[in-house]
């Protein structure tokens, strides 16, 4: 193992670097191989939070240290052993080896990312030990812990990589995991195609990412983060980039990387085209929608765009992109949030719009803003999810609102966690949502205000706009699913508190896809309904606790991160802290003073914006528990809700444009080569069979004809000289005789 | 004489004969010796090719062990062996493959035990005799000796269409091989023309590229073609193909596993070690052509799979899917590429063996390869479920399994060659892993069948056969350092041979060390960079 240190400021213990990834690993090779065997939870407990809580206090050891040195020591690398090395590899001006090595490197952003997915991934096994309660008895526990703790690896190899190989490992890894989890209940159909959905999903966005990946290295002759950001510079200083033939300026290569590398981050951050799987994913259990499809797995996206934020600082048309889809996807996702009646789909669209808005961050070009939003979202995110998991499971796993109602009264922590995470996620001051939310808004607006200039780009305001009314829709659903849940009077298992079924939008249950998103508990959840007449009730310490705890993260995670704007509440340090590791075009960047602009936005924003859709939510959903409001509003506008609720129909439009298209493709090629290509060898066959056939008559008619017909000949011929072979000898003393006249004569003549 | 221990190779190929001809003279009824009679050979001829890992000089690309022997000195046969270390991961690949495929043959094989397991070995003989010969006669006889027991292999333990199987895989890939014999020859007679003398010898026909290039254009590209349809329907690419589904669907779960491990990976054997070393400018002209080719099989055998009702047959087709970007790779003529074609030989000679073991289970179980027929087998068969899931990952390349490593190599080294035919190529891998996850969705998960319920999980000698390549798979994608390292000095050889100046390039390895240690730190402030924009003399100009 070689260790290399940046300087010698203050030692490092860099070589236990590779434990922290490596610990979860053993953990799910441990519980994996035994767990069927030994059936016992408490060692598989013991095995996968310790696991996981060792590697979560190394990383803490390690930030220390890092927050301990210089800003331009932060950075250590450790090389594990070699992994590929492909000698000759020619790149653009020479001939480089295409070594990668199995390496760790730690540095202030992917130690950020290292204590959230270590951290975050703790409470959520924890939470898990008390939500599987069902596999606990099953003795399929094992097999759930065994994938958590492999999907906490490779999650860490794509956060600590050192390479884009490295990188890209951890990046199939989690999609591995994914399809896992969300297949867990395996059994049920829709879990097994919602999995395969997932990880086909991802692959095309792979594609992008390998592509991305094959041109950095024809460009570079390199992957390795430091070598790639230490060259960067000098790449951005060649007039042109021959390659392939053309040539173009090395702008024109990192816009065509940025685009290639953005296509994986769509897939993986499920941003359109590619947001399909997500809430398709919800089919996995809620621990894991928390885990992997809120807090960790689906950040990884934006974790590269910040990783690689060298490729897009000097990539302007690749960050438009990013902006645009960014904030299209905010849009759309949270108007598709609007309608949803099954509680983990409207967070499922939510975390789809989140992602969002951090892609509008860094398509603003702030990278620190938007990774930030990736904290405080995990955070506020993660809690929600977890409460949803606890409600879930307190409603004898029902999922849908309608089911639901008034639970505020019997779980307190749930219902004060989630209604914390509620205004983080909503924007208010001072919860969490609101520093990094509005950061990344306010960075969008900047890009076009530019100091008061009004001389950006009208993309951003464009974007801009977007954001905002995302923003405005993000405080409208989750107060709508607050209420719904909370609020009221319990509508499950059977009451009936107000005369109707089940109150709703719709008179009819309009639920397009709804059917097949449960969480699948809710297959044996139904049974229990006739028995569970007890109401609901508060769940056990292990799962409210880590709700809470993240809640309370949602609540001061905020100030790990101050604009400049607002220094006098105190100084942030995160946009500080990753700043190294930030591609700078200036060689010095003025701090302006905050202008007067920035001020009135936040105040509008937190003051007026988003307070105004919480309260239409309130007045639409919780001042009326008959919903008379809402009804009254669909009755008007049947078609857009059907619309919203049916998510516009892009999956349906995905499946007769593509997948469909694609099936039949193969169905014709099938055809094609039963028939074409093989026909044309069968026909080969049979020809020469015919051919042979042929030659078998003219064999047998014309060849061995003359044949026959010689021998007939010879048969005539000697049936005239048989009788010459009379056997007797005055015959033979005849013709001998014959024969010496013959001579004789002859001679004589002559 | 040399002792026998520095002429492994010999013992190596002769030694699954020798068992033969032991169990030639066992009597018929006891099938207990035959089966443990095949296995003890061919485990033993695994171990005793272990050492060669081990004796191989790594700095050496060209033959070692070599030993030979006149044999037809009229024409210039000589009996000639030895390996480089292409031909010795291939051996190494076919001994591994062979134990396993006796030991899986076990319960499936109920009837004619003794030409069964006498047939095996001779096949595991004449496959070896390919990777070891020297000499292109002998060569020859070897490539058309491995028929022979293929053809009995499926025509007398196939299925239903065997005899129709049987009958195509030879005549077609016969009708290969005559027109390599002819290309045989026809470098032969031009070597007896220009230098007077006969040599059979592999050396001397690459020897001849010099020659051959200054021959006429025609000659050249016919010649290319004619090694190149050869080898082509035995890899097979597309469109010589349609004999391998067939193939596979009927011969017996052994008979599938020989073939997709080892004898497909001679056709793409007889391009590195014929096509490209002695015809490289005929190569480098049809190149367009031949990835052209490669990449229709890699999207139309991926997208034919995807539609397959038949366990096997999808396997089979993923085979022609793999197999062309293997053919992708070579043909980039690069180091990354053909040292990736070659571990996709190896990667698809160990993930894709094992997928037709695992459908093989399952039909020793149910007797049917109907997808349709299976699901929630995970349910029953949770340590199948594992293995088939491994395999499978490792068929679609996931990285850390052996198949990521080989796709990766060849897509690199086919974007440096042809880019936009790489960009296509890696839509295949989107495609793979939809049709791969598809069979295991639709088998494995779902809702269990009554039927389905009793299905044993696998057994000890099944764990035992897969432990092997399971631990195989693992160390190609974990550590395949110790394995590009044997590939690394022969592809370098077939690389110059192709390219004579492809090496002779500015090393821009050092600049990137020292650009790493300017970006230890996080991004060099703009400032600082001003100076060093002209210590990079690397990328001054393009090439």
């Amino acid at each position: 193992m070689i260790m290399e240190h940046a300087a010698l400021s203050n030692p490092l213990h860099s070589q236990v670097l590779w434990l922290i990834p490596f610990l979860p690993l053993f953990g799910a090779i441990i519980n994996g191989a035994t767990g069927r065997r030994l059936r016992n939870n408490k060692v598989v407990d013991a095995i996968a939070l310790g696991s996981v809580g060792v590697s979560f206090l190394l990383v803490v050891y390690i930030f220390i240290q890092l927050m301990g040195r210089a800003p331009v020591d932060r950075s250590v690398t450790q090389t594990v052993w070699t992994w590929l090395d492909f000698g000759g590899a020619r790149v653009l001006g020479g001939v480089t080896s295409n070594t990668m090595s199995w390496a760790y490197k730690i540095d202030p952003l992917s130690a950020c990312m290292g204590l959230l997915v270590t951290g975050v991934g703790f409470l959520i096994h924890l939470f898990s030990t008390g939500y599987m309660a069902d596999e606990r008895k099953n003795g399929e526990y094992y097999r759930f812990m065994a994938y958590l703790n492999l999907f906490v690896f490779s999650m860490l190899n794509l956060v600590l990589g050192a390479n884009m190989v490295m990188m890209f490992l951890g990046w199939e890894g989690v999609g591995l995991c994914s399809y896992l989890l969300i297949g867990f209940y395996f059994d049920r159909e829709y879990a097994a195609i919602a999995g395969k959905k997932a990880f086909v999903t991802n692959r095309i966005g792979d594609f992008g990412f390998m592509i991305g990946f094959f041109l950095i290295f024809m460009i570079y002759g390199s992957v390795d983060f430091d070598t790639l950001m230490g060259m960067t510079r000098n790449i951005m200083a060649m007039p042109e980039i021959h390659l392939f033939g053309i040539s173009h300026t090395p702008t024109w290569w990192f816009n065509l990387i940025g685009c290639c590398l953005f296509l994986g981050a769509c897939g993986k951050s499920a941003q359109i085209p590619l947001y399909v799987w997500l809430p398709d994913a919800m089919a996995g259990p809620t621990p894991v929608s928390a885990l992997i499809h809120a807090a960790t797995m689906v950040t990884s996206g934006l974790y590269m765009i910040a990783r690689m934020n060298f490729i897009y600082v000097n990539a302007p048309v690749a960050l438009a992109l990013v902006l645009f889809i960014g904030a299209l996807t905010a849009l759309v996702a949270a108007s598709m949030g609007l309608a949803q009646y099954d509680i983990k789909k409207v967070l499922a669209y939510s975390t789809v719009s989140q992602l969002g808005f951090m892609f509008m961050g860094m398509g603003a070009g702030a990278f620190s803003a938007g990774m930030f939003h990736v904290f405080t979202h995990a955070f506020f995110k993660a809690a929600l999810f977890l409460g949803s998991g606890s409600v879930i499971m307190a409603c004898h796993h029902e999922q849908d609102m309608r089911n639901m109602g008034g639970l505020r009264k019997y779980m307190p922590w749930t219902f004060a966690s989630m209604g914390i995470a509620t205004l983080a996620i909503a924007g208010i001051f001072p919860f969490s949502g609101f520093f990094s939310k509005d950061e990344i808004l306010w960075k969008v607006f900047e890009g076009w205000f530019a100091g008061g200039a009004y001389t950006g780009s009208k993309l951003n305001l464009l974007a801009w706009t977007m954001g905002m009314i995302a923003a405005f829709m993000t405080a409208f659903y989750m107060v709508r699913l607050m209420v719904m849940t909370f609020f009221g009077e319990y509508r499950g298992a059977g009451h009936d508190p107000h005369g109707h079924t089940v109150p709703s939008e719709v008179v009819h249950h309009a639920s397009h896809g709804d059917d097949h998103g449960h969480d699948a508990h809710a297959g044996h959840g139904h049974d229990d309904h006739a028995a569970a007449h007890h109401g609901p009730a508060e769940v056990p310490w292990n799962m409210w606790f880590p709700v809470a705890l993240l809640a309370l993260l949602a609540l001061v995670g905020g100030f790990l991160n101050i604009p400049h704007s607002l220094h006098w509440i105190g100084s942030g340090h995160f946009s500080e802290f990753i700043a190294p590791l930030l591609y700078q075009t200036h060689a010095h960047e003025a701090h302006e003073a905050a202008p007067a602009m920035e001020y009135i936005l936040m105040v509008v924003a937190t003051v007026i914006w988003a307070p105004a859709a919480m309260g239409l939510a309130w007045w639409f959903y919780g001042a009326d528990p008959t919903w008379s409001k809402p009804r009254a509003f669909v009755k008007r506008f049947p078609e857009l809700f059907e619309w919203v609720n049916a998510k516009y129909y892009i999956d349906e439009f995905y499946e007769a444009a593509f997948i469909g298209p694609c099936k039949q493709l193969g169905a014709q090629l099938w055809a094609f080569d039963a028939w074409a290509v093989d026909g044309m060898v069968n026909g080969a066959a049979r020809f020469t069979l015919a051919i042979s056939h042929a030659f078998h008559w003219f064999d047998a008619r014309i060849v061995d004809g003359l044949v026959n017909l010689v021998a007939w000949i010879l048969q005539q011929i000697s049936q005239g000289f048989r009788k010459l072979q009379s056997g007797r000898v005055q015959n033979y003393a005849f013709v001998m005789f014959l024969g010496f006249l013959a001579i004789a004569f002859w001679k004589f003549l002559a | 004489m040399i002792p026998w221990y520095q002429n492994l190779p010999l013992w190596v190929t002769f030694l699954p004969l020798l068992g033969a001809l032991f169990l030639l003279f066992v009597p018929k009824g006891s099938r207990r010796t035959f089966e443990l009679g095949a296995l003890a050979f061919t485990v033993a001829d695994f171990l005793l090719s272990l050492p060669l890992w081990f004796q191989y000089n790594r700095h050496d690309g060209g033959v070692q062990w070599a030993f030979s022997a006149d044999w037809i000195p009229s024409i210039g046969v000589k009996f000639s062996v030895g390996m480089d270390g292409i031909s010795l991961v291939l051996l190494l690949l076919t001994t591994l493959l062979g134990f396993i495929v006796v030991w899986c043959s076990f319960t499936a094989i109920t009837e004619r035990h003794k030409e069964y397991y006498i047939w095996l070995l001779v096949m595991q003989f004449s496959m070896l005799g390919v990777f070891i010969t020297q000499d292109m006669f002998q060569f020859y006889l070897f490539w058309e000796l491995m028929l022979v027991p293929m053809y009995f292999l499926i025509a007398i333990w196939g299925g239903p269409q065997k005899l129709y199987a049987a009958i195509k895989l030879f005549l077609y890939t016969l009708a290969g091989s005559v027109l390599m014999l002819v290309a045989i020859l026809a470098i032969y007679f031009l070597q007896l023309k220009v230098t007077g003398k006969a040599d059979m010898s592999i050396a001397s026909f690459q020897a001849m590229a010099g020659v051959i290039a200054h021959q006429s254009h025609t000659f050249q590209i016919l010649l290319a073609l004619a090694f190149f349809l050869g080898f082509a329907i035995k890899v097979p690419m597309f469109p010589f193909h349609t004999w391998l589904p067939d193939a596979h669907v009927e011969a017996p779960t052994a008979g599938s596993v020989v073939l997709a491990g080892v004898l497909l990976k001679m056709g793409t054997y007889g391009f590195v070690r014929f096509l490209l070393p002695i015809a490289p400018g005929a190569t480098k002209e049809l190149m367009p052509y031949f990835m052209t080719l490669a990449l229709i099989g890699v999207i139309y055998g991926a997208l034919v799979a995807m539609i397959q009702k038949d366990m096997k047959k999808l396997v089979a087709y993923s085979s022609v899917s793999h197999l062309g970007l293997c053919m992708l790779g070579l043909f980039a003529l690069n180091p990354n590429g053909i040292t990736g074609g070659i571990l996709q030989m190896l990667n698809h000679g160990i993930s894709t063996s094992a997928l037709f073991l695992i459908v093989g289970i399952i039909y020793e179980r149910r007797h049917t390869r109907l997808i349709a027929e299976y699901g929630g087998l995970s349910k029953t068969m949770p340590l199948y479920a594992t293995v088939f899931l491994i395999m499978t990952m490792s068929s679609i390349g996931l990285p850390g399994l052996n198949g990521f490593i080989g796709e990766f190599a060849i897509l690199q080294g086919a974007f440096q060659a042809a880019p936009w035919l790489a960009v296509l190529a890696t839509t295949g891998i989107i495609l793979g892993a939809a049709y791969m996850l598809w069979l295991y969705q639709r088998a494995m998960f779902g809702p269990i069948s009554e039927t389905n319920a009793k299905m044993a999980d696998l057994n000890l000698r099944e764990i035992a056969y897969f432990v092997p390549l399971l631990a195989a798979a693992f160390w190609i994608g974990l550590y395949p350092k110790p394995l590009l390292n044997v590939l690394e000095a022969p592809v370098e050889k077939l690389v110059r041979q192709i390219t004579p100046t492809y090496y002779d390039q500015v090393d821009l390895t050092k600049g990137q060390k020292e650009a790493a240690k300017v970006g230890m730190a996080g991004m060099p402030a703009p400032a600082e960079a001003e100076t060093h924009e002209e210590a990079e003399p690397s990328h001054g100009g393009g090439h």
